[in-house]
């Protein structure tokens, strides 16, 4: 029998009991949708999230923290001039430091609102994070004058709705308590604003972000007075592991063993494992529900298999072997897992965007929240990603699950004994 | 004198009907020439359908030798019994048609089976149907046939693959009968000026002796054989 007669006559077949193979299509369809649907979410959110971390990441760059990691009594401290003997080792093209401090700031309109006061190098800090510490309005100076400083996004514009609240050229006091002085003693800087950030969204480690004020970091020096720094950054020469791994050794060693060396790079590579992991979860929950349309597919067939049992005794008596009535049936099965999968791999993709389409209003989704409850801006676009592996994954994983399934009631109508089968009532 | 196309020896068939066993053939014995028109007669339970199936290569001998063509069906395989089958003409009581399938794909699905092309499937299903006298019925389906119509459409069916012989079974037993009475006639045609082999199994006496050579068939046995 040829293999095209086989398909046909599988076909006439599922033809006879549309409702029926259609339910059962549906099953796949739907178990098929629920993973493309989950995979090209999380994919999208993947991207989205990497795009968001490399622009104020920048994989070439290394945070130098005190202490050997998170948590735990540090009793070492970063110093600011330890940049400069980081900026002198092989393979560094430039070192800054970062001092971060809480602060209240006194708007031109008089509110005061509370947010990180970040001193950095403005030109090392500009050449490390080019995309990211880049001006939307004014200019950011590079030899800044004594009161120069820089605001992200969402302080000139915490609602993200254009009530702007400072521009360029306003002058913004800085109140910060020294806790360390006795009495406590409040001091006051006073800024004037030469450049607001572009948006950056997202959050960043070390990088630039929308809520933050950047001073000069001689004056955070002077006014915070400290000698110590939070953290520095270290840009590399390129982002190989090598160089990597290589400069992380020798800042460690150089600083006795008293800091944590952190790559962006190994960042982002956690970051996707992480998010390997939430993939394989969900798609792993999604493909339960394909192996119940499996079950369904076998139970099915088997009530078909008993229906048709007088046809399968008719096919044998004129000559049809054993295989043959396994192919047929395994095509039938084949016919509704296609068919099943590409719809179920279309509908999978329109769930996607539909609910990113609720979830984000107007495709904005709020994914990661940080500072104060004004920044509702500070979100991150996801479009769902539907990857060649991912289709060609459903369609490999829909047919081969109804071929399984179907695999037990098809071996069954093949094993019938002709003069049975056409004895059955 | 014709050829030998089918010889048993000494066969033998047990069924087990729940757990006890039932013996339908017992030591039959019984050759057919190329060319012969073959009543099998007896009454139901004699082993006459039994026997039918025995020589369709639709069940296989407890006992004894089954030699279709001088093969030796009983040493044969499923896939070797399915291949004999497609040269093997079967025609049942309840007629057996695919009900989903018109009259001519009902006659093509043999050929289909064989591997033949649809060209050719469709040339040769039209020139059977014709044959038959169901030219102007090709595209009904077997619930818009009458049971005549039905049994003709499997006769052509049987004949599809240029059968070696034709096995019936109480082709009109299902039948009313002046529609009984054109198969009867169809068949003689098939065997007379055709040359087709027929065996033909029923319990009606009158049916029987249209066929040249009657075996009488009870408890399993032939226990008498006419030939006219």
């Amino acid at each position: 029998m040829r293999i095209i007669d086989l398909f046909s006559y599988a076909f006439s077949a599922i033809k006879l009991r549309k409702l029926r193979a259609g339910l059962t299509t549906l099953g796949v369809v739907i178990g098929i949708a629920a993973i493309v649907a989950l995979l090209s979410i999380t994919q999208g959110l993947q991207v989205a999230i990497s795009a968001q971390l490399q622009r104020g990441f920048a994989t070439d760059t290394l945070i130098v923290a005190a202490g050997g990691g998170l948590g735990g009594v540090n009793e070492f401290n970063l110093l600011v001039k330890d940049a400069q003997t980081i900026k002198e080792m092989d393979n560094v093209t430039a070192s800054i430091a970062v001092i971060q401090r809480i602060c209240y700031i006194r708007m031109p309109n008089g509110q005061t609102r509370r947010v990180t006061v970040t001193g950095v190098d403005f030109a090392a800090y500009r050449e490390i994070y080019s995309s990211a510490f880049a001006a939307e309005e004014g200019e950011i100076p590079l030899n800044p004058e004594d009161n120069a400083i820089v605001i992200g996004k969402q302080v000139s514009d915490p609602w993200g709705n254009g009530t702007i609240l400072c521009r360029t050229g306003d002058t913004l006091e800085i109140l910060w308590t020294n806790t360390t002085a006795r009495p406590l003693r409040n001091e006051t800087y006073v800024g004037r604003v030469a450049a607001v950030l572009r948006e950056i969204g997202g959050f960043t480690i070390g990088g630039p972000s929308d809520n933050r004020i950047y001073i000069p970091i001689s004056k955070a020096q002077s006014f915070f007075g400290t000698e110590t720094c939070e953290m520095i950054i270290v840009k590399l020469r390129n982002d190989d592991r090598a160089t990597i791994d290589s400069a992380t050794k020798a800042i460690r060693e150089a600083l006795g063993g008293r800091v944590s060396v952190t790559s962006s790079t190994a960042i982002l590579n956690i970051i996707s494992s992480v998010f390997s992991t939430v993939e394989l979860f969900l798609a792993g929950i999604a493909a339960i529900s394909l192996l119940v349309a499996g079950i369904g597919i076998m139970n099915i067939m088997i009530v078909s298999v008993m229906e048709r049992t007088r046809e399968i005794g008719i096919l044998k008596a004129l000559g049809m072997k054993n295989h043959q009535v396994l192919l047929i049936f395994l095509c039938e099965a084949a016919i509704i897992g296609l068919l099943g999968t590409l719809i179920g791999i279309g509908a999978g993709w329109s769930l996607a965007q539909i609910v990113l389409r609720i979830f984000g209003s107007s495709d904005r989704v709020g994914i990661i929240r940080q500072g104060n409850r004004a920044a509702v801006s500070n979100g991150i676009t996801i479009t769902p990603v539907l990857t060649p592996t991912v289709i060609l994954g459903a369609l490999v994983f829909g047919l081969t699950v109804t071929m399984v399934f179907a695999l037990y009631p098809a071996w069954k109508a093949s094993k019938l004994k002709p003069v049975d089968a056409l004895r059955y009532e | 004198m014709a050829k030998t196309i089918i010889k048993t020896v000494d066969l033998r068939k047990t069924y087990m009907q729940g757990r006890i066993p039932v013996e339908a053939l017992r030591e039959v014995n019984l050759e057919v020439r190329e060319g012969e028109f073959l009543s099998v007669l007896g009454p139901s339970g004699s082993g006459k359908s039994t026997l039918l199936n025995l020589i369709g290569a639709l069940d296989k001998p407890t006992g004894g030798k089954l030699f279709i063509e001088n093969i030796d069906v009983s040493a044969l395989n499923d896939n070797q019994l399915a291949d004999l089958r497609i040269k093997i003409g079967f025609v049942f009581q309840f007629f057996n048609l695919i009900p989903r399938f018109t009259a001519r794909e009902n006659v093509e699905l043999p050929m289909s089976i064989a591997g033949l092309s649809k060209g050719e499937r469709r040339k040769r299903a039209e020139e059977l149907l014709q044959m038959v006298g169901l030219a102007s019925r090709m595209n009904h389906k077997p619930t818009e046939l009458s049971g005549g119509e039905q049994q003709r459409v499997a006769i052509a069916r049987a004949l599809a693959n240029n059968p070696r012989f034709l096995l019936m079974d109480e082709p009109t037993g299902n039948i009313d009968s002046k529609n009984a009475y054109e198969i009867i006639r169809l068949v003689k045609r098939l065997n007379e000026d055709k040359g087709v082999t027929i065996i033909m199994v029923t319990h009606d006496q009158q049916l029987a002796a249209e066929a040249k050579r009657i075996v009488y068939m009870l408890d399993g046995m032939i226990v008498r054989e006419t030939v006219s």
